[in-house]
């Protein structure tokens, strides 16, 4: 949320509605992300009103490489009213919304049918909004506790065979259900009350557990509702069924936004902190280390709690670094000096304290850790700053905070699911850890003669190995994450990655690698079907933390010389331009594979017919459970 | 509030360039406008003039200057 002046916001509202009426909106699309960039929700509001007018196949027609995102929105109520508010939070993400909306109230019917409208558009996303209608439909007047219940638990079968019944690729997105002040306050006594709030809220437990099947997220819209003044207004329920406010499908929209960036492989990666009154008050260079806030007294806590915030974040995959205008020496003294401080040097992956333009600096780190700008989210209390980074680098996501307000910093960087990811695994757990091993590397590398020194010197050891369940949630995370070395840039999420595992003809293997300084866990992956006796590598990705080093020439000998042995003719490859994967267009080349043109898609195919199989790399030990003749 | 007044909010509430020309135009006529939009005005209306307008009245309207009426006769 940030403090843009009310002009900016109708400026923004203005050309969008220019270009809408001028007819183009469509060719003026890819600057809609950047006009959207720091827009609170009146701003984003007041966009998404135009937008959700917007013909996505005009867009696609201008901009054809445009990322869309389909939407199917269904549920117990009115849904309409929060299409305006996804057009603006997806277009803020740059994605393409194309929705399909629903007949009215007709959710049960249209989600458990293969063949409706709704399952037919194959959305990516498939919103399902509940209200407390569903429940009080069905009840006469006056109505009784124990029937809330009877009809609660229907309902909840109703929803669990709907999750069951998945048919659609697709994530299902449910919301829990609100229960309005107004239902239990038309019961007189304290007990039945309780009970119907006790049994409304293990109506909720029950369906967001369903959140653990996969394919299916359940949105806990309580939290939400608790930041949100007005969540439900009577009167557009009564007149026209509309349960949700403006500001609560904001929230929401906002919420699917982030859900769809984790699909899509948009989730970011590192949070880098400015220091003096961001991560705590003060100014390091003139009040020294005890004269700073970042524990004692009414703003030293408040800058302790987002620090704990910050940690927590950190502890999850989030990769923490700071950018300060600092002396380095000064900042690592501080950060293990100062008392009470939640963060300490081990916690971040990287700190940079000099006096140089923030932005650079940003680039650097990111490039020195392997990442993309678009990667990064940024925290600065100095508008200043911010707006440099901004300008000069509008891919990282900047949140304004306040150095007068502490106590508002954690809500400000909890607003967006920056980091929100489908399910947080070991390797997340580990990252930071890992990234800081590569620091070591790094020096290795320094003092090590030559690059096939240094390669030497590491002992990388590579694990090629047939994954099993529990590695399904990573292997889809490095479809998602992974962006220069993915050769086709084809995400999928658990249930693709499950059921790809469990079809025939296919091979998937998964790439675990570890060195002296420590082990990587499992960063790569190769996706293949056998096509008669030809392997077809559908697609091949690395993490990028283990780039550089042969991993990825070792992969592909080991599986051209393991089809050769169960009898293959020949290998595919192929590579699909990606917005990063560049760097990977010559790799099936380079590997001896023969150019067999392109296909209709754009992507290129590449086939190695197996007869002079590419040298060992000597400086890699690798093995393999396949094709474990 | 005045009739321009009240045309620039409709304008950005509901993302639709209108013009005066607009304002007398049925509903039904009126391109692209759904029922979703007079709700939508709801809000907005009653925070610009600061009070509590009679929704089924605005509901009933069949022009912009019929809302635009209630507005000012509440």
């Amino acid at each position: 949320m940030t403090a843009l002046p009310a002009e900016t916001i109708e400026t923004t509202a203005v050309q969008l509605r220019t270009w809408l009426a001028t007819g183009m909106l469509a060719q003026a699309y890819p600057q809609v992300r950047g006009l959207l960039a720091g827009l609170d929700d009146a701003g984003l509001h007041r966009a998404g009103a135009v937008l959700a007018r917007l013909d996505a196949g005009e867009v696609l027609a201008a901009h054809p490489s445009t990322p869309v995102v389909t939407i199917a929105v269904t549920g117990s109520c009115t849904v309409e009213p929060i299409l305006a508010p996804l057009a603006a939070h997806l277009a803020r993400h740059g994605f393409l919304l194309r929705t399909q909306v629903g007949a009215f109230g007709q959710y049960a019917v249209e989600l458990a049918d293969p063949h409706s409208e709704l399952s037919r558009c194959a959305p990516d996303i498939t919103l399902c909004l509940l209200d407390a209608h569903i429940v009080f439909d069905q009840l006469p007047t006056p109505w009784t506790v124990p029937e809330v219940i009877a009809v609660l638990e229907e309902t909840s079968a109703l929803v669990a065979q709907i999750a069951q019944a998945q048919h659609r690729p697709g994530t299902l997105v449910c919301t829990t259900v609100p229960l309005p002040a107004h239902w239990a306050a038309q019961l007189v006594d304290y007990r039945s009350r309780a009970a119907l709030g006790a049994a409304w809220r293990r109506f909720n437990a029950d369906l967001l557990d369903l959140g653990e099947r996969p394919g299916m997220v359940i949105l806990d819209l309580e939290p939400l509702i608790c930041d949100t003044p007005r969540a439900y207004d009577p009167r557009v329920a009564t007149y026209a069924r509309v349960c949700f406010s403006d500001p609560l499908l904001h929230r929401l929209a906002r919420e699917v936004g982030h859900l769809v960036c984790s699909v899509r492989g948009r989730t970011r990666k590192c949070l880098v902190l400015d220091l003096d009154g961001t991560l705590w008050g003060g100014v390091l260079a003139e009040d020294g280390v005890d004269g700073l806030e970042a524990s004692g007294g009414y703003r030293g806590a408040a800058f302790q709690a987002f620090q704990r915030v910050v940690k927590q974040l950190g502890s999850q995959g989030a990769l923490l670094a700071v950018c300060s205008k600092n002396d380095d020496a000064a900042v690592r003294e501080a950060l293990h000096a100062m008392p009470g401080l939640a963060l300490a040097e081990d916690d971040f992956v990287a700190i940079v304290a000099n006096w140089e333009h923030k932005p650079v600096n940003i680039s650097r780190l990111a490039e020195r850790l392997g990442i993309g700008v678009d990667s990064m989210v940024f925290v600065d209390d100095n508008p200043v700053e911010r707006d440099m980074v901004r300008a000069e680098l509008p891919e990282v996501a900047v949140i304004d905070i306040e150095r007068a307000e502490p106590a508002l910093h954690s809500e400000r960087l909890l607003l967006d699911g920056w980091f929100a990811t489908q399910e947080v695994t070991e390797e997340d757990l580990a990252r930071t850890a890992r990234y800081r091993a590569e620091g070591r590397r790094r020096h290795c590398r320094a003092g090590a003669g030559t690059g096939t020194d240094y390669l030497a010197q590491l002992h990388t050891t590579v694990e090629l190995f047939r994954p099993s369940p529990a590695d399904v949630a990573r292997l889809a995370q490095l479809t998602q994450r992974t962006n220069r070395f993915n050769l086709t840039t084809q995400r999928l999420d658990g249930p693709a990655v499950r059921r790809m595992l469990g079809e025939a003809g296919t091979l998937v293997l998964a790439v675990r690698c570890a060195d002296r300084f420590g082990a990587h866990g499992t960063t790569g992956a190769v996706f293949a079907r056998w096509q008669g006796d030809v392997l077809d590598i559908e697609n091949f990705l690395l993490s990028c933390r283990v780039l550089a080093r042969g991993i990825e020439s070792a992969c592909l000998n080991a599986i051209l010389s393991g089809a050769q042995r169960v009898g293959a003719v020949a290998v595919r490859g192929r590579y699909r331009p990606g917005a990063r994967n560049q760097k990977v267009r010559e790799l099936y080349r380079q590997h001896g594979f023969a150019d067999r043109g392109m296909d209709a898609s754009g992507t290129e195919c590449y086939e190695h017919d197996l007869s002079r199989l590419p040298a060992p790399v000597s400086h890699i030990s690798l093995t393999s459970d396949w094709p474990g003749l | 509030m005045s009739i321009d007044d009240f045309l620039t909010l409709v304008q950005a509430e509901v993302g639709l360039p209108l013009g005066a020309a607009d304002l007398d135009t049925d509903f039904d006529d009126l391109v692209a406008w759904d029922s979703v939009h007079l709700l939508k005005l709801l809000t907005a209306l009653e925070g610009s003039v600061g009070a509590r307008l009679p929704v089924p009245q605005l509901l009933e309207s069949r022009s912009l200057r019929q809302v635009h009426g209630v507005l000012v006769t509440r």
